[in-house]
């Protein structure tokens, strides 16, 4: 009898040995399993970790561009007459409209980029995750971005930003964000394509494995395009020794940089507005 | 009549916080590592305990390294938790830390500048500023400050006014909202101010030895006790470190300073230490920060465009000079 209780009580105390082990290498914030539909986890067949430094690869379909294809020119639907003039007047960045030194990017001048524009630029980006929200940061001009992850709604009348207001949920395998209050100073892409106050972007984002994030951009503004603006998904690469670098643009070193490089070279100044 | 060593068991035990176990739902305590295991042999009530449980010397020592066991994973998964975000258990094992760890919230000055007409911005106290080096007395006397005695309205040259970013200090002492969030080896600060965002390495790596000037720096913090001690080096000379026009330069060394001293208040103080610019560190008093828990940090880019269309609709017809090109 007592040799039993013994032994029982050796089980027991292993089993809770083992468990508490168990349980420490595994626990990590894992608010981004549950979310606040419930959408249990173990259903789900691929990671909701989506943290990480991310790189696009360069699969890019514009001759002479090597990415920034997140958002597919191939793919765009027709625009509307609001939607072309603007198109119209833009001085874009690339494609058969672009001209060397008369681009006029708002970014060229220093103004922040925005969703999605920031996402299909080809620069290194991190998504980090916490309880009740996922936080994005770009090299691209040192730019961060919050999604609510806590169960709240859209706003429903926000004001004109540059970055949109953006909340996020789990679909199963996929994280779905979705932003408005855009305002209308970035293009939604480097083409010139308008980006209106009435945009609402809709990105997916699915862990394909380990170092594979798969991002995919749907953009839905009735001022701007006569339909829903459906890209193919991207495909993003983990770089894991990478940290975010500082990258401001600086309207003095702008000017420094046209001074020692441009000018002497023959090229154009940077656009002055 | 209870022997005193179990007393103190008993003590030890109750006074630890208890951990709840996802998997099997039932609470286990998690006993300091100063439990004195060796008290098990040696009360009259304990060796009662002792021979029923583990009758043979075996299965005592097979008992005793199996709890060794269920504690120190316990003990090792607290501590894994990266310096940045400690649980309760480390006050139980360091030297008491009496204030918490957790310095995350927006928070927002108070209002106890001492500069007539602005109510804050003296985290970078002037009153304590040290001598200037010969260097350091030519660039302050060039700079056209935004607030003191040399400000001259119309003609401030503050580089924040041209929408180049504010860094650390003054992005610290400026009056807006900021937001800190800990996680595993990184706390991040959020400033509302341009929508600045930075990072603070708590992973244990040391400074970098000769970093490329930039506009934030490259920051690294560790705990001391109580005190979140931030260090950064690397930065650019095209800021002041306040609005006075006072130098910061590539050889400053910045430290901050932060303390929970309760729920609702922050202490941050910042020290600067720049021997080209000042003959000695300067050491300002700690400045308090309010917890404001119902506040998000809102957007706000300083954009060189709006500036412009600010001066059109606002600055020309409030008959104030434009902002300076």
């Amino acid at each position: 009898m007592r040799h039993r209780l013994t032994s029982a009580f050796g089980v027991l105390v292993s089993l809770l040995a083992f468990s508490s082990i168990g349980i420490a290498q595994t626990s990590k914030p894992s608010e981004t399993k549950k979310t606040p539909a419930g959408n249990p986890s173990s259903t789900a067949g691929l990671s909701h970790d989506l943290s990480g430094v991310w790189m696009q690869y360069d699969d890019g379909t514009a001759p002479g561009f090597a990415r920034m294809n997140g958002v597919d020119d191939r793919t765009r639907p027709p625009l509307t007459p609001w939607g072309q003039e603007k198109f119209d007047s833009a001085k874009p960045l690339m494609g058969p409209r672009a001209i060397g030194g008369q681009e006029d990017s708002a970014a060229l001048h220093c103004d922040p980029s925005g969703p999605p524009q920031l996402l299909i630029l080809p620069n290194p980006w991190e998504i980090v995750q916490n309880p009740g929200r996922t936080f994005m940061f770009f090299e691209e001009y040192h730019i961060w971005r919050t999604v609510w992850t806590d169960g709240r709604p859209l706003p429903k009348d926000p004001d004109p930003s540059w970055l949109g207001y953006s909340v996020g949920h789990w679909e199963g395998d996929t994280f779905v964000v979705e932003t408005v209050g855009f305002n209308d100073k970035v293009w939604a892409d480097l083409s010139g394509n308008p980006r209106s106050e009435q945009m609402h972007l809709t990105e997916r984002y699915r862990r394909l494995n380990h170092d594979t994030l798969e991002q995919q951009i749907i953009i839905d503004d009735p001022k701007s395009y006569t339909k829903v603006w459906v890209s193919p998904p991207k495909l993003h690469k983990l770089e894991p020794t990478w940290e975010i670098a500082e990258w401001f643009c600086a309207s003095s070193e702008i000017q420094t940089y046209d001074k020692d490089v441009r000018k002497p070279s023959g090229g154009a100044a940077a656009p002055a507005k | 009549m209870e022997i005193e060593e179990v007393k103190e068991l008993k003590k030890a035990k109750n006074s630890v916080p208890y951990i709840r176990l996802p998997l099997a739902d039932f609470s286990i305590p998690q006993l300091p590592s100063f439990v004195p295991f060796h008290l098990l042999s040696l009360s009259p009530e304990l060796s009662l305990f002792r021979r029923k449980f583990f009758p043979s010397r075996l299965a005592r020592l097979f008992a005793f390294v199996v709890s060794m066991l269920i504690l120190s994973p316990q003990a090792f998964a607290q501590t894994n938790l990266q310096a940045s975000k400690p649980s309760e258990n480390e006050k139980s094992k360091d030297a008491p830390a009496k204030l918490s760890h957790d310095l995350s919230g927006v928070w927002m000055q108070y209002r106890d500048g001492d500069v007539p007409g602005t109510p804050g911005m003296n985290g970078v106290n002037e009153h304590f500023r040290p001598p200037l080096t010969p260097w350091g007395q030519a660039k302050f006397e060039s700079a056209q400050a935004l607030q003191g005695a040399k400000a001259v309205a119309g003609k401030e040259d503050n580089s924040a006014l041209r929408c180049e970013p504010s860094g650390p200090p003054q992005v610290l002492i400026l009056p807006n909202p900021w937001e800190i969030v800990q996680i595993p080896g990184r706390v991040l600060m959020f400033f509302e101010e341009q929508h600045i965002w930075r990072t603070i390495w708590a992973d244990g790596r040391p400074l970098p030895k000769d970093p490329d000037p930039s506009w934030l720096g490259y920051s690294v913090g560790h705990w001391e006790g109580d005190t979140f001690v931030v260090e950064t080096v690397g930065f650019n000379d095209k800021e002041w470190v306040d609005l006075y026009g006072n130098p910061r330069t590539p050889t400053t060394h910045l430290t901050e300073r932060y303390r929970r001293l309760n729920h609702d208040t922050l202490e941050q103080q910042i020290i600067i230490d720049d021997p080209k610019v000042y003959t000695k560190p300067w050491v300002s008093p700690p400045k308090l920060h309010k917890l404001e828990p119902g506040w998000e940090i809102a957007e706000w880019f300083c954009v060189l465009d709006e500036n412009k269309d600010y001066d059109q609709v606002v600055r020309k017809p409030a008959g104030v000079a434009p902002a300076s090109k």
